[in-house]
């Protein structure tokens, strides 16, 4: 849609005229609705402030390509060389915003300097949770939220034989492949009783853990560390088995914390238990002209009928898209449903839907552990409705349930794992089932 | 010019895609509402395979990470892809689609 179409001439001047619209925080989802904000027609000023003095860039590279290759540094930037500058979006890069007043619609810089915004938007992801007795710059142990972190763990892992990762969850196996995959022994503690628990169903942890064994990654599973001493050369850690291990490299990859400092200090509503900045659909946070989005925003999310903060790539992209709409007041549409991928030990892993919207799973194809497995998990509800569906080197399969994920919609599960249908007629099938309920 | 004949008409559906070998180049054939494209078989993104890809509207989407391509203009639609895919002259003839593959390197 173009501004001109959506706006009268003179609400176009008065937006040109108005105060500039500010983005705090330059990841992926800032980055993104700076430019969402342009392509929707805003002609007035954008300054879009980071911490970080990058220009803002990608984040899934950092656990994998970033850290196999120094090469990569240079080629993850979220937008093309240039880009901001033709787009007029100012970049603030590297002394970010340190305070908001909410109601006087000003923002304070770490250099001092202020800056009246029109509307702002926060989008300030997270940081790596640490442990109390690992606080960051401990030597020997690395978190991976920022492509300074993905730097200095390259560094450390060139010159090391073995690392260990504490947290089996989607960034530890990451870390733990591209590790492996660099000839490095590996070893991965985790509390829970099976990998990436929250996000798929035991039968997936179980062929993950078979793959990343098979890729040689020693799996200590249901394994809690009674005690975890740095040490000179190293970190010392005994687990609950009683068993100890000495870490020359620690990556400590335990989740996130969402960055909601400037939010809660400028007063906005906070999720008791996600932490995160409450938005509603529209990204709008509870204080007048202010938004969210990305790893630090709290949502309803339909599918799981529950406000979550989803920290994934896809996400922050929708939110960035439906913040800078909501910013202009232009419509747009909904979110698309949540995907996410990973690739680890070989394997393209992609996830659509969420978890919390499936009991029972299908297995189409074979999950084998070996050479390149072609497969999907496909996740039902209680009324046969695909809810959530993984696929493993499957995207292009994966890709057409699109139309069936979270539309109430039931599914044979014989045909689902029948690998002779292909899933564009499955989707058909489904549909057409659905129009003609009498038949099924 | 090098037209080379890469495969029967009737081998694609609409909405369908092979992959094409030729030589060391990888192409893609895709086949969207009655109309043949060629385009370079790898995502500009990462390595993955087009022909692996999802077909519609006219584009195709990597089965990587979704980035979408425009099948007649090789552009990049939609992150993680920023550069567009290499696009080639197609034409069918009596039943067989050719490429124009004397491309410069």
């Amino acid at each position: 849609m173009s501004w001109s179409m959506s706006w009268s001439m003179p609400e176009r001047a008065a937006m040109t005229a108005a105060a500039p619209f500010l983005i705090v925080g330059a990841g992926q989802a800032g980055a993104t609705a700076a430019a969402a904000l342009r392509s929707l027609g805003h002609a007035g000023r954008i300054v879009l402030a980071g911490d970080e003095a990058s220009l803002p860039y990608e984040r899934p590279p950092l656990t994998k390509a970033v850290l196999a290759d120094a090469g990569m540094d240079g080629r993850i930037g979220i937008h093309p060389a240039g880009f901001h500058d033709a787009q007029a979006i100012e970049l603030r890069l590297g002394a970010g915003v340190v305070a908001i007043d909410a109601a006087r619609r000003l923002a304070r810089f770490g250099d001092g300097s202020e800056l009246a915004f029109g509307r702002c938007l926060i989008a300030t992801g997270g940081r790596a949770r640490t442990l109390p007795s690992l606080p960051p710059g401990t030597p020997h142990v690395h978190h991976v939220r920022t492509l300074a972190d993905a730097q200095a763990l390259r560094a450390a892992m060139a010159g090391l034989r073995s690392l260990c990762v504490l947290g089996g969850g989607f960034l530890g196996l990451e870390v733990a492949a591209t590790a492996r995959a660099a000839g490095l022994a590996v070893s991965v503690i985790e509390a829970a009783p099976r990998l990436l628990s929250r996000a798929v169903p035991p039968e997936f942890s179980a062929w993950l853990a078979g793959r990343a064994a098979a890729a040689g990654v020693a799996l200590r599973l249901g394994r809690s560390c009674t005690s975890i001493e740095p040490k000179a050369d190293g970190v010392a850690l005994a687990l609950d088995d009683g068993s100890t291990l000495h870490a020359p490299l620690l990556v400590v990859a335990i989740g996130q914390t969402p960055e909601v400092a400037l939010a809660r200090d400028c007063g906005l509503a906070l999720h008791p238990h996600n932490g995160g900045i409450r938005i509603d659909a529209q990204c709008r946070t509870s204080a007048p002209d202010i938004y969210a989005a990305g790893d630090c925003a709290s949502q309803v999310q339909p599918l799981a009928g529950e406000e979550l903060r989803l920290e994934s790539w896809q996400s922050a992209n929708e939110q960035a898209r439906i913040a800078a709409a909501a910013m202009l007041g232009v419509p747009t549409e909904a979110a698309a449903t949540p995907w996410f991928w990973s690739d680890q030990f070989g394997c393209n892993i992609q996830m659509l839907g969420l978890p919390g919207a499936a009991t029972t799973y299908h297995l189409r194809g074979e999950a084998a552990i070996d050479g390149t497995p072609r497969f999907m998990l496909l996740g039902l509800d209680a009324d046969h409705c695909l809810g959530y569906a993984i696929a493993v080197n499957a995207g292009g399969d994966l890709r057409p349930l699109r139309a069936l994920v979270g539309q109430r919609i039931p599914c044979d599960p014989a045909q689902l794992r029948d690998v002779s249908i292909p899933p564009r007629q499955l989707v058909r099938n489904a549909l057409s089932a659905a129009a003609s309920p009498s038949l099924s | 010019m090098a037209w080379t004949r890469i495969a029967a008409a009737n081998q694609l559906q609409d909405d369908e895609v092979m992959p094409i070998a030729l030589g060391d180049t990888q192409l893609a054939l895709f086949r969207s509402a009655g109309e043949f494209h060629v385009t370079d078989n790898v995502c500009t993104h990462q390595y993955a395979l087009l022909s692996d890809g999802y077909v519609e509207d006219g584009c195709v989407e990597c089965p990587l990470h979704q980035a979408r391509f425009d099948l007649r203009t090789g552009e990049a639609l939609c992150a993680p892809a920023t550069r567009a895919i290499r696009v080639y002259p197609v034409r069918v003839e009596d039943g067989d689609v050719l490429v124009d593959v004397l491309v410069d390197a």
